[in-house]
């Protein structure tokens, strides 16, 4: 008894009182929760950076990324056999289709693979699977407690915020990163919760590993030439996102023609990068380091070897994930984004040389913020991120600019982002409140109309105007009365010119006049694909069947009662 | 709306044995059988508040070629039409489909993760489990080898799920137009107490129509009575709903059950919801 009042506190006395408290307790609980497991990833890629930093240095070294992606993706696939893939598209798949429910395995197991792919020089980011991590860990403790999907969904919210701002030190980035890419709806009752979960994600994180912001703070003082130079850094970045998300999805595909097994794709993918690497040892692992010189002003390489080090990281980046490896796209853009600020910055000092340009550590944070914006389409992650993990505000108007910009013309040339791409083009990137979702929460099972008259083929015009004096409808569908199975339909509208000629009543059967041609529904079709196929053929109705055998009829006029009863439903919350 | 019964089809003569006890079922009941044929070593299943993944013995995949035709001649071979095949049109991941859940029953081996071979008597899979934990349908796990069952016998046990349990008996024994006999445990709930349990929930018209027999059986040797139940029965229990931990530490009744029977069994699981 204690044991079921304890798994169900929305019965608690304190909590009836108002769901949100329920929401902000739990909230905490997860952040906390997801927070730990941030610094549990931060403290083993420190600790395998320290172990592989003396192999590095060897001729061989080069296969060690090799190693590495292959034992993640034998983790992932032997151990908990979870598919590969970098998360944040599960778990945005799992809020849109199945209400933020998640497996209790991916809130360790992203954390291992990933930190065996970075930890061994891959080019990838901790934060996507600290990202998938907190997320379960929200989905269950939700699931646990026996919490309603509204409830769950808002937990997903508070476990990835509560990870995002443990990982950067970035409290706000967190909750933005959680409404505009996870949730997808910026409505009170899941803000709340989701900025408690990230102040205490946040605040584990601060408390194990010191406040600290991941770049050193510099002054930077803007200037008007550097306004109007963001506007190219932007076009630039913008470019640069296109490019890189196309390298991604290409890389993705040559990667599953390849006639190898799993695991070995993601070591050929990792030795690929421990050459690229060889040449250019800035591009391997989350790259952290590298930004931060550059963000001083402490990065000496010239132009041209900035252009090679943009490609060589996109090139690291596209076989680490696309072949395999366990990480995010997050740090790979950071990276990318400050080698492409710095070498615009490089371009336009060479080219006016005598205006007063601002350090070129700014362009680097502007570059970092327009590749995010870009990539992710988000651009208040953007903004909020390079601020934060930054620790200044000097630079907000370009950076401002700069993500409005580079989302704007990325969403020009890829309708969708990096994470959504996938969802979208299998139609499964349904955001609250939308058609799509109301739709979807909707199934065909529950529109069925059963109180229809069925007829058999053997019966004569003179049965069916018994039939119609009874009925409300002017169609009824013609059964085979031994299987059920549906045979045609008759359509009032078709029949009445023989109606009114009694001689045909006892001379003409039901099946001379049926329509034989009738396009029909199953019980588990998508509603947004029937709405579609009625709207190509103008139809108001249409029979629905299940291994042939008919089950009743589903109408426009029903599907939209059902429709304004579950819109109420997912707005009055 | 018609019942369905879900079965993931293993293409083995071992899968060939639990799937002639589903079209037995079906054909019995009238149940439309859907049948799902794996393309993947795994699948998810979307529960109410659980996602349970299922990670299949590499046996199901084998000779997919033949399969479709292999099922379909099971069902053929019982006079029935060839069962509805379901393909995943929803995947979480690109190897892991999502198969639906809102089906009235379901069959599940007695492991479906563990080779056949290696599944001995008393051992339910963890994920059979899980399952049974969170689905609103009972689970059919057919006994080792085809054999038609001609009553239902109820194990009307503990009170939690003494009534599920019943009420399902009771609609199949309607369905399938075969006796349905009661076995209760004596314990510190008597007969009398079960009487009473079944007026308050309004069955008592129920037991009077649909139960032919009542057995109770002592608690001391439970298993060895367990011999008064017949052979050629369909076992309907319900499943108290204990995690692995809680059943390897105190048992199982569903295992020990499991253990003394060789009949099918229909468990009924907490999240049952009779229509």
């Amino acid at each position: 008894m204690v044991w079921k009042i304890w798994r169900h506190p929305s019965d608690w006395l304190w909590f009836r009182f108002d769901d949100r408290l329920l929401l902000i307790t739990f909230g905490a609980i997860v952040g906390i929760f997801s927070g730990l497991a941030a610094v549990a990833l931060n403290r083993s890629l420190l600790a395998m950076a320290e172990m592989f930093a003396q192999v590095r240095i060897s001729w061989w070294a080069f296969i060690v990324p090799g190693i590495g992606a292959a034992l993640s993706s034998l983790f992932l696939e032997r151990v908990v056999r979870e598919g590969a893939g970098h998360g944040v598209p599960e778990v945005v798949y799992s809020v849109s289709r199945h209400g933020g429910l998640l497996r209790l395995r991916s809130a360790f197991s992203r954390l291992i693979s990933s930190s065996l792919t970075i930890g061994s020089g891959g080019s990838a980011g901790p934060e996507a699977p600290v990202v998938m991590s907190g997320a379960a860990i929200g989905s269950n403790v939700a699931r646990f407690f026996s919490l309603n999907e509204r409830q769950r969904i808002a937990m997903v919210g508070c476990g990835t915020a509560g990870a995002l701002s443990a990982i950067f030190n970035a409290p706000i980035s967190g909750l933005v990163f959680t409404i505009e890419i996870i949730v997808g709806e910026w409505s009170a009752a899941n803000i709340v919760p989701i900025a408690v979960a990230s102040v205490a994600g946040a605040q584990v994180s601060r408390l194990l590993q010191g406040n600290q912001i991941a770049f050193t703070h510099l002054k930077f003082d803007v200037g008007m030439p550097a306004i109007f130079a963001a506007i190219g850094l932007a076009v630039i970045t913008a470019a640069v996102s296109i490019l890189l998300t196309r390298f991604l999805i290409t890389s993705h595909r040559v990667a599953h023609r390849a006639p190898l097994p799993v695991w070995a794709r993601a070591a050929v993918g990792g030795c690929m990068v421990g050459l690229v690497g060889y040449l250019f040892p800035q591009v391997l692992g989350e790259g952290y380091h590298t930004i931060q010189n550059m963000v001083e002003g402490a990065f000496p390489e010239g132009l041209w070897l900035m252009a090679m080090l943009v490609l060589a990281k996109m090139v690291a980046t596209s076989f680490t994930l696309g072949w395999g490896g366990s990480g995010g796209i997050f740090a790979p853009c950071l990276v990318i984004g400050s080698f492409t600020g710095l070498m615009y910055h490089r371009f336009i000092v060479a080219i006016w040389p005598n205006l007063d340009w601002v350090g070129e550590g700014c362009f680097a944070l502007l570059g970092m913020a327009g590749l995010i914006s870009g990539i992710l389409q988000a651009p208040m992650t953007g903004i909020f991120l390079i601020v934060e993990i930054t620790g200044g505000y000097e630079t907000i108007l370009p950076l401002i600019l700069v993500s409005a910009i580079s989302t704007t013309v990325c969403h020009m040339f890829e309708p969708a982002s990096y994470y959504f791409r996938e969802l979208v083009e299998k139609g499964q990137y349904l955001r609250p409140r939308t058609d799509a979702r109301v739709l979807a929460d909707i199934s065909i099972g529950e529109l069925v109309e059963r109180d229809c008259t069925t007829v058999t083929p053997s019966m004569r015009l003179g049965d069916i105007v018994a039939v119609i004096q009874k009925s409300h409808r002017n169609f009824f569908p013609v059964i085979d009365p031994a299987s059920g199975r549906l045979l045609g339909m008759i359509h009032l509208d078709d029949i009445r010119p023989y109606l009114f000629d009694p001689l045909l009543y006892e001379t003409v059967f039901l099946e001379q006049v049926m329509e034989t041609d009738v396009e029909t529904v199953e019980v588990d079709d998508e509603l947004s694909e029937v709405l579609d196929r009625m709207d190509a053929n103008r139809l108001f109705s249409m029979p629905v069947v299940s291994s042939n055998r008919f089950v009743g009829m589903i109408s426009k006029a029903t599907l939209l009662d059902k429709y304004r009863n579950e819109l109420m439903l997912q707005t009055t919350h | 709306m018609e019942m369905q019964m879900l079965h993931v089809f293993r293409n083995t003569p071992h899968g060939r044995e639990t799937l002639l006890q589903t079209a037995y079922f079906c054909k019995s009941a009238g149940i439309s059988p859907v049948v799902y044929i794996p393309g993947h070593l795994k699948f998810l299943m979307y529960f109410d508040n659980d996602v349970v993944q299922v990670d299949l013995n590499p046996s199901y995949l084998r000779s997919p070629a033949t399969a479709r035709d292999h099922a379909a001649d099971v069902f053929a071979d019982l006079g029935l039409p060839p069962p509805k095949f379901i393909v995943p049109k929803h995947f979480t991941a690109s190897a892991l489909p999502d198969i639906p859940v809102d089906f009235d029953f379901m069959t599940c081996p007695h492991s479906i993760s563990d080779l056949s071979a290696r599944i001995g008597p008393g051992y339910v899979g963890p994920r059979v489990r899980r399952i049974l934990q969170s689905a609103r349908f009972p689970v059919l796990i057919p006994s080792a080898v085809y054999k038609p069952f001609n009553r239902i016998a109820v194990l009307f046990g503990d009170p939690a799920n003494a009534v599920r349990a019943f009420r399902l008996g009771v609609r199949l024994g309607r369905l399938m137009e075969m006796p349905v006999t009661l076995f209760t445990r004596e314990n510190r709930h008597g007969k009398t107490d079960y009487e009473g349990l079944l007026a308050k929930k309004g069955l008592s018209v129920d037991l009077e129509q649909s139960v032919t027999e009542w057995h109770v059986l002592p608690d001391h040797d439970f298993e060895d009575n367990l011999y008064r139940v017949p052979h050629d029965a369909l076992v309907v229990l319900g499943a108290a709903g204990h995690g692995l931990i809680r059943s390897l530490l105190f048992g199982s009744i569903m295992e020990k059950i499991q253990t003394v029977l060789p009949n099918s069994l229909l468990i009924v699981g907490q999240n049952y919801r009779s229509v």
